[in-house]
C-alpha cells in the first residue's frame, strides 16, 4: 500500500514545491542582500522545507532548531514547553522563523512572543504553506509559498499523527485516512 | 534573559457552556494566548421602554487580538440565528471583531489537538 493511496489529491508536485521554494529564496536572498539571516527552523513540520530553502539562500545564513511540546501531550503545568530551545543566541540578529504550515497560528505567536524577548535586530516569518481559513491569531507572515484551502494538508514535512511527512509532495489527506 | 509576562487564566472553576469551549480555553492557556470568558454582552435590541430584549454575549474575548470568538458545534443547518446575531451585533459594533468557530472549525481543531471525540459531540456539559 503506498501513502498516495490516503490521498484524495495533490496540490503540489515535487516540481511545483521546488519552484516555489526557488521564489521564495530569491525573495529572501534579494530583502537579506548585505545581511547575515539567522533562520530558525520549527520542528518538525518545517525540516524538509527548510532544508530545500536554505540550499536556494545565495546569501549566507545561520541555522538553527526549536522544538516545543505539542497540545496534545499534556504538560503538568498546562503551558508550552520548549523540547529543545536555540542553540545560539539571537541578540542583534536578522531572524526568520521558517514553518511548514501556519493555521491557527497558535504556535507561531507563542514563538514569536518569546523571541521577540530575546531582542533580535529583526523578526520575520516564512512558511511554506499558510491555510488562513483556520487562523485564530492574526499574524503578519513576510514570506509565504502557497496559500492553502481548508484542507488537512500532509506531505513535504508535514504529518497527520506523525505520518506522511516523507511524501515529495503536497497532498490532501481523504477523511477516510483521518480518525 | 527572557521577560517574564504574567500567564494567562486557568480554566478551573470557570462554569464553561461547553465542554469544547473548554477545551479551547486550555488550548488558548497552553499556547499563553490571554482570554477573558462571556466578559461582555452587546445589546441587539430594545422595546419600547428601551429594554434590552435581544442580546449577544461572544464566548470569549483576547485582549492582546481585540478579539471576540464565538465558538459552536451546532451543524451549519442551525446556525442561521447565530449568524444572524453576529451580522447585527457587528452592524451595531462596526469596530467589532467576531471570529466564528464553526463546527467544522472546532472538528479541524479537535482532529490537530487530539481533543477527545466527545469534546464536540456533546450538546451541554
Amino acid at each position: 500500500m503506498s501513502l498516495y493511496d490516503d490521498l484524495e489529491a495533490i496540490l503540489l508536485d515535487a516540481d511545483a514545491i521546488q519552484a516555489e521554494v526557488r521564489r521564495l529564496g530569491e525573495r529572501i536572498s534579494k530583502d537579506f542582500a548585505d545581511r547575515h539571516p539567522h533562520l530558525i527552523g520549527v520542528l518538525k513540520g518545517s525540516s524538509v522545507f527548510l532544508s530545500d530553502l536554505i540550499r536556494t539562500l545565495t546569501v549566507p545564513v545561520t541555522v538553527d532548531y526549536i522544538w516545543i511540546s505539542p497540545y496534545e501531550t499534556p504538560t503538568p503545568s498546562g503551558v508550552v514547553r520548549i523540547r529543545k530551545d536555540l542553540d545560539d543566541p539571537i541578540e542583534g540578529r536578522d531572524v526568520i522563523v521558517v514553518e511548514g504550515i501556519i493555521d491557527t497560528g497558535l504556535t507561531l505567536s507563542y514563538l514569536l512572543r518569546n523571541f521577540r524577548t530575546r531582542n533580535p535586530a529583526s523578526l520575520k516569518v516564512c512558511a511554506f504553506v499558510n491555510k488562513r481559513a483556520q487562523r485564530i491569531i492574526d499574524l503578519s507572515v513576510d514570506y509565504v509559498g502557497r496559500e492553502i484551502p481548508d484542507k488537512f494538508v500532509v506531505g513535504y514535512g508535514l504529518d497527520y499523527r506523525q505520518r506522511y511527512r516523507n511524501l515529495p509532495v503536497l497532498g490532501v489527506l481523504k477523511p477516510s485516512a483521518l480518525d | 534573559m527572557p521577560r517574564k509576562t504574567p500567564p494567562p487564566p486557568g480554566v478551573d472553576g470557570i462554569p464553561f457552556a461547553h465542554a469544547a469551549e473548554r477545551e479551547f480555553a486550555r488550548l488558548l492557556t497552553f499556547y499563553g494566548v490571554h482570554w477573558q470568558y462571556e466578559p461582555t454582552t452587546f445589546p441587539l435590541d430594545w422595546d419600547d421602554q428601551g429594554r434590552v430584549i435581544e442580546a449577544f454575549t461572544p464566548d470569549f474575548y483576547l485582549p492582546d487580538q481585540d478579539l471576540y470568538i464565538e465558538l459552536t458545534t451546532k451543524e451549519q443547518r442551525l446556525m442561521t440565528a447565530k449568524h444572524r446575531k453576529i451580522r447585527k451585533a457587528q452592524t451595531l459594533h462596526p469596530d467589532l471583531k467576531i471570529r466564528l468557530l464553526t463546527r467544522k472549525d472546532c472538528l479541524a481543531l479537535a482532529r490537530k489537538f487530539g481533543w477527545r471525540k466527545s469534546t464536540t459531540d456533546n450538546p451541554r456539559t
